[in-house]
C-alpha cells in the first residue's frame, strides 16, 4: 500500500506524519500520535465516541473519516479544550458541575459534539439540543443530566462574551 | 441536612475532569512497549456446530504472525466465567447444581460467535489477514433458539451433566415441589372473585456499555500474572483467574482501569481468561486485545430472555388470595449464574405484594444463543413487566385506582423480604407513591384518558418495585477496608470496591470524610488494583454503596476510636468526654483542654527518641483503622414510576411524554448521584420496554448486533423526567442509605407497559412493545 505524508494539527501542535491510505483518523489518533482522548465505540459511525472537532467550526466522526483526507486541517479533541494551565472548556465545566458525566466513555465525544452545537447556535432549546446529540450514544446517563450541562454551558459561554 | 459535613451534598464527582478531558485511562489507552496483539477467531457460520477440522497452517505463515492457536494449545480446563461459585458455600454450591462448561477456545460451538482459536501478531492488521486464512470444517447441529426446543426428546446435549438441557430448577429439599413461596396456591384461588392469567415473553436485553471489551495481559520474568481489566469485580477475578491457571493468588494480578460502563455485563469474567492463558503461553509479551463493538453483543452475557406465565387471584375487595408464576428462561450456550436469575425472578414476585398464597417455579434451558448473565435487575424487570400488567388487569376488572391497590397491598416494614427470613427494616413506598401520583397528576389525567376515541390517545402508568442493597443471604457479602492516617492527619481510604461510573468512589469518599469528621478534601483513595486492598466481592447486586459503605464507616470509626485513644491518654480524659471539630479534639464542654489531630497522627509516624528518656515523647505507631464487614441486612428499596405517553393507533408509534421516577433512597448520600442512577436506569428500562431485543435467523445468527439495528431509546426519544426522592433513613445503611444503582431500570418497564394499556386498553405480552405489536393487537381488537 503506498503511504501518504500529510500534515495534521491537533490542539495546535502540527505532527507531519506517513501514514497508510486506509488509516481513519481515529486511528492515527489513538496509535499514531498517542492521543488516547478520542474514544473508539463502533468504528462505524453510530456512537460518537469518537467525535472531534475540525477547524475549530464542524464536528465528525473520527473513525469514519480517513486521515488522509484531513491534510492541512486543524483537529481539536477533548484534551485541546482545556487550557495549558488547566482551565477548563466551559461545556467541560457545565458537564462537571451539573455531574452529566458517568463512566465518562461517551463524554469526550458528548462534549465536542455539544461545542459544535453552541458554535453554530449559541442559544439552543432543549428540543434542538436533543436533536443535535443523536448519533452520539451515552448509556449511562438517560442524557438528562448532558442536555442541561450543554444549555447550561450556552448560558456560561454567552456571559464569558457579554 | 445541617447535621451533616459532605453527606446529602452533590459533591463533584472524583474522576470527573480527568473524564471531560479524556485523560480518564480505560484498558484500551494502555499501551506496554513490546504490546502484541490478540484475535479471538469465532464462528459466524453456525450457531451449532462441531468443529471437525481447524487447519491453521496458512494463518501462521502471515508475516507479523507470532503465534496461532487451537483449543489444545491453551488450557482445555473448564470454567465458569460468571462468579456465584465463589459467593456460596460449597453445600450450596453442590445443592444448585452450579457447574463448570466453558473452555477457552471450544471445538463445540454452541452460539454464534462461539470462539474456536486465536491468533497473536505484531499488529491489529496482520491478526485480522491471519484470521481469515483459518480453515475450519463444521459439523452442523440442530439449533435451538428456545427452551421448548433444547429439551425435546433426542436433542443435542449441551453438557452430559445437565440432562434434556435443563440447566436449572429450584432445587429440593430447600424449595419444596421445586418451588418457591407460602400458603395453598390451589386453595386460595378457590377463594378468588376473578383470575388474571396470561403468557408472557421477556426480552434479550443488552447492557451496551459504551466501552466495548479490551484487555492486556502479561505474564512476567518473575512469573507475576498482571491482567488489565474493566472487570466489575476485580477481587472476584483474581481468585478465578489463579484457579483456571493453578496459580498461587499471589501470583495473579488484576488491574482494574477506569469502566466504561458495566451494568452486569462485566460482572466476573468475560475475555479474562482468553487474554491470561494467550499471556501465559508467550512469557514476557504485554497481550492486547481490543474486541470490536459486534462482538459484545455475542461475548459478553446479556439478561436471560424466557417465558413467564403468571396467574392471580384476587377477592371482589382487591384481596390477593393467590399467586403463580413460572419463568422459564433461555440461557444461551453456557451455564453460567444460571441459578442465579431463575431463583431471583420468583424472589422479586415474593417480595412484593400480601399474597395470600404464593407458588414460584424458575428453571433456566440451554439454547443456542449467545449467553445471559447478570444484567442491572436481575429478573427483577422481567417480573415487573409480568406482575405490574397482570396487577393492573385486575385494578381494571375490580374497578379500583391502581395507586391505591398497590398501597394497600404493597408490603411493609416487618413483611419478609424478597428473600425469606430478613424482614423490611424501612418503606416508605406509600411516600413515594403519593408524591409521585401528584408530580405526574395521576388522578387527573387517568380520568382525562378514561373516555379517548382519536387517533392519537394518551395513557398514563404506574409500576411498583422493591429491590436489594447488597445479595445476603443467598450470597456472600463482604468488603475490606482499611484507614491510613497520614502524619498531617488526612486519610487514605483503600478498598476494591468497582466505580463503573455510577459514583461508588465519590460516595464512598464521602462517607469517609463524614465518618472521620475530616474535610472532604482530606480523604483520598486507594483503588483499582487487586493487591493493594483487601476483599471486596465486586459490583453487583446493589452492594457498592451498602455494604462498601458499611465497610468504610467501619474502618473510619476503627481510626477514629485509635485517635480519640491517644487524644484521650494526651489530654488525661475520657475518650467517650471528646470531641473532633475541624481536625481537634478537645474535651467536651471545656474547648481549651485540646489536642491537633496531626500532633497525634504525626507522633505515631516520628517517635522520636528523647535523648534524657531513652524512650519516644509521644505515642508510636501510625494510625491504621481496619475493618472486615459483613452486613446482616439487605436494607431493600422501594420505588414506583408514572409514565405518560401517546399511541398513535394509525402507526402503533409510542411518543413518551413524562415519567416520575420515585425511589425509597433511605439517605441520599450524593443526590445528584441518586438521580443520575434513576435517570440512566430509566433510559434503559425504558428501552427494554419499547425497543431492545436481540434478534436471530431461524439458525441462530444474531441479526442486530450493531448499534443502528440494536435500537436504544436516544435523547430526544426521552420524556421528560422527574425523580422524586424521599429520605427516609434505614436503620441498617451507612447514614440510613439504600440502594439505587439497579433499581432505576426496573418499575420504568412495567410502568411503560401500563401506560400504553391505560392508553389503548390493549395488554401487550411480548417484549419489547414494537408499533407492529401494537398495530398488529389493535386490528385483533376491532376484528372481535
Ligand atoms: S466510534 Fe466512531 S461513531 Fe462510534
Ligand atoms: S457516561 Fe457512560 S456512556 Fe455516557
Amino acid at each position: 500500500m503506498k503511504k501518504h505524508s500529510i500534515s495534521l494539527q491537533v490542539n495546535g501542535a502540527v505532527h507531519e506524519i506517513t501514514i497508510q491510505p486506509n488509516k481513519t483518523l481515529l486511528d492515527v489518533l489513538r496509535d499514531e500520535l498517542n492521543m488516547p482522548e478520542t474514544k473508539y465505540g463502533c468504528g462505524t459511525g453510530e456512537c460518537g465516541a469518537c467525535t472531534v472537532l475540525v477547524d475549530d467550526q464542524k464536528v465528525i466522526n473520527s473513525c469514519l473519516t480517513l486521515a488522509a483526507t484531513m491534510d492541512g486541517k486543524s483537529i481539536t479533541t477533548a484534551a485541546g479544550l482545556q487550557t495549558a494551565e488547566g482551565t477548563l472548556h466551559p461545556v467541560q465545566e457545565a458537564f462537571v458541575e451539573n455531574a452529566a458525566v458517568q463512566c465518562g466513555y461517551c463524554t469526550p465525544g458528548m462534549v465536542l459534539k455539544s461545542v459544535g452545537l453552541l458554535k453554530k447556535n449559541p442559544n439552543p432549546s432543549e428540543d434542538e439540543i436533543r436533536e443535535w446529540l443523536e448519533g452520539n450514544i451515552c448509556r449511562c446517563t438517560g442524557y438528562e443530566k448532558i442536555v442541561t450541562a450543554v444549555q447550561l454551558a450556552g448560558k456560561k459561554i454567552a456571559q464569558a462574551d457579554g | 441536612m445541617t447535621e451533616f459535613r459532605t453527606v446529602g451534598k452533590s459533591e463533584i464527582k472524583i474522576d470527573v475532569k480527568a473524564k471531560v478531558t479524556g485523560r480518564a485511562v480505560y484498558a484500551a489507552d494502555i499501551n506496554l512497549p513490546g504490546t502484541l496483539h490478540a484475535k479471538i477467531v469465532r464462528c459466524y457460520e453456525h450457531a451449532h456446530a462441531k468443529v471437525k477440522s481447524l487447519d491453521l497452517s496458512e494463518a501462521a505463515k502471515i508475516p507479523g504472525v507470532v503465534k496461532v492457536f487451537a483449543p489444545e494449545d491453551l488450557t482445555t480446563k473448564f470454567y465458569n466465567q460468571s462468579v456465584i461459585d465463589i459467593m456460596v458455600s460449597e453445600d450450596m454450591r453442590g445443592m444448585l447444581g452450579d457447574i463448570e462448561d466453558q473452555k477457552i477456545l471450544t471445538d463445540h460451538v454452541k452460539h454464534y460467535g462461539d470462539g474456536i482459536a486465536a491468533i497473536v501478531a505484531t499488529t491489529e492488521e496482520a491478526a485480522e489477514r491471519a484470521a481469515e486464512r483459518i480453515k475450519v470444517e463444521y459439523e452442523p447441529l440442530p439449533v435451538y433458539l428456545n427452551a421448548t426446543e433444547s429439551s425435546q426428546d433426542g436433542a443435542v446435549q449441551f453438557t452430559p451433566q445437565k440432562p434434556r438441557n435443563m440447566a436449572f430448577e429450584l432445587p429440593e429439599p430447600a424449595f419444596p415441589n421445586n418451588t418457591l413461596g407460602w400458603g395453598d396456591a390451589d386453595e386460595g384461588f378457590k377463594e378468588a372473585d376473578i383470575i388474571v392469567e396470561d403468557n408472557f415473553y421477556t426480552s434479550k436485553q443488552k447492557q451496551a456499555q459504551m466501552e466495548p471489551n479490551s484487555y492486556i495481559a502479561l505474564y512476567d520474568d518473575d512469573g507475576l500474572l498482571s491482567c488489565w481489566t474493566s472487570t466489575q469485580m476485580p477481587k472476584s477475578v483474581q481468585p478465578k483467574i489463579a484457579k483456571l491457571f493453578n496459580l498461587p493468588m499471589s501470583r495473579v494480578r488484576i488491574i482494574q482501569t477506569v469502566v466504561g460502563g458495566g451494568f452486569g455485563a462485566r460482572l466476573g469474567m468475560v475475555l479474562e481468561p482468553h487474554i491470561c492463558a494467550l499471556a501465559m503461553a508467550l512469557p514476557g509479551h504485554p497481550i492486547k486485545v481490543q474486541s470490536p463493538r459486534e462482538e459484545d453483543w455475542l461475548t459478553s452475557p446479556s439478561r436471560h430472555p424466557g417465558d413467564y406465565w403468571m396467574k392471580m387471584g384476587f377477592k371482589k375487595d382487591g384481596t390477593p388470595v393467590a399467586c403463580d408464576a413460572k419463568f422459564v428462561n433461555y440461557k444461551g450456550g453456557y451455564y453460567l449464574d444460571g441459578s442465579g436469575v431463575a431463583f431471583t425472578t420468583g424472589g422479586w414476585v415474593s417480595g412484593l405484594y400480601k399474597f395470600g398464597a404464593l407458588r414460584y417455579k424458575g428453571e433456566s434451558y440451554f439454547t443456542n444463543q449467545p449467553v445471559c448473565g447478570a444484567y442491572r435487575g436481575y429478573g427483577n424487570p422481567q417480573t415487573n413487566f409480568v406482575l405490574e400488567q397482570l396487577v393492573d388487569r385486575a385494578c381494571h376488572e375490580l374497578k379500583i385506582d391502581p395507586v391505591e391497590w398497590r398501597k394497600k397491598w404493597h408490603k411493609d416494614v416487618g413483611d419478609d423480604g424478597w428473600c425469606a427470613g430478613v424482614p423490611y427494616a424501612s418503606c416508605a413506598l406509600d411516600e413515594v407513591l403519593d408524591e409521585g401520583a401528584k408530580a405526574i397528576d395521576w388522578k387527573a389525567k387517568r380520568e382525562k384518558y378514561a373516555q379517548q376515541t382519536g387517533v392519537k390517545r394518551r395513557g398514563v402508568g404506574v409500576a411498583v418495585m422493591v429491590h436489594t442493597s447488597g445479595a445476603m443471604p443467598m450470597l456472600l457479602e463482604h468488603t475490606v477496608c482499611t484507614v491510613r492516617l497520614n502524619e498531617d492527619a488526612t486519610a487514605v481510604v483503600a478498598f476494591a470496591c468497582s466505580d463503573m461510573g455510577q459514583g461508588s468512589h465519590t460516595t464512598l469518599r464521602q462517607i469517609a470524610a463524614e465518618t472521620l469528621g475530616f474535610p472532604l478534601e482530606d480523604v483520598s483513595l486507594s483503588v483499582g488494583d487487586s493487591n493493594d486492598a483487601g476483599y471486596d466481592i465486586g459490583a453487583h447486586a446493589s452492594r457498592t454503596l451498602y455494604v462498601g459503605g458499611g465497610a468504610v464507616m467501619a474502618a473510619c470509626k476503627d481510626a477514629l476510636k485509635q485517635l480519640l485513644e491517644r487524644a484521650a491518654t494526651m489530654l488525661e480524659a475520657n475518650p467517650d468526654d471528646l470531641e473532633i471539630e475541624d481536625k481537634q479534639i478537645f474535651v467536651k464542654g471545656s474547648p481549651d483542654r485540646k489536642v491537633a489531630a496531626s500532633e497525634i497522627c504525626s507522633g505515631g509516624v516520628y517517635p522520636f527518641l528523647n535523648p534524657q528518656t531513652g524512650a519516644p515523647d509521644t505515642i508510636p505507631g501510625q494510625i491504621l483503622g481496619y475493618s472486615s464487614f459483613n452486613p446482616m441486612h439487605n436494607s431493600p428499596p422501594f420505588g414506583a414510576c408514572f409514565v405518560e405517553l401517546e399511541v398513535d393507533t394509525e402507526t402503533g408509534e409510542i411518543k413518551l411524554i413524562e415519567m416520575v421516577n420515585g425511589h425509597d433512597i433511605g439517605r441520599a448520600i450524593n443526590p445528584a448521584v441518586v438521580e443520575g442512577q434513576l435517570e440512566g436506569g430509566a433510559q434503559q428500562g425504558l428501552g427494554m420496554a419499547l425497543t431492545e431485543e436481540l434478534y436471530f435467523s431461524t439458525d441462530g445468527k444474531v441479526l442486530n448486533n450493531t448499534f443502528t439495528d440494536y435500537k436504544m431509546l436516544g435523547p430526544s426519544d426521552m420524556p421528560k423526567i422527574t425523580n422524586v426522592i424521599i429520605e427516609n433513613p434505614d436503620p441498617h445503611g451507612p447514614f440510613g442509605a439504600k440502594s439505587v444503582g439497579e433499581a432505576g431500570l426496573v418499575a420504568p418497564v412495567g410502568a411503560t407497559a401500563n401506560a400504553i394499556y391505560n392508553a389503548i386498553g390493549i395488554q401487550i405480552t411480548d417484549l419489547p412493545i414494537t408499533p407492529e405489536k401494537i398495530l398488529k393487537a389493535l386490528n385483533e381488537k376491532h376484528a372481535a
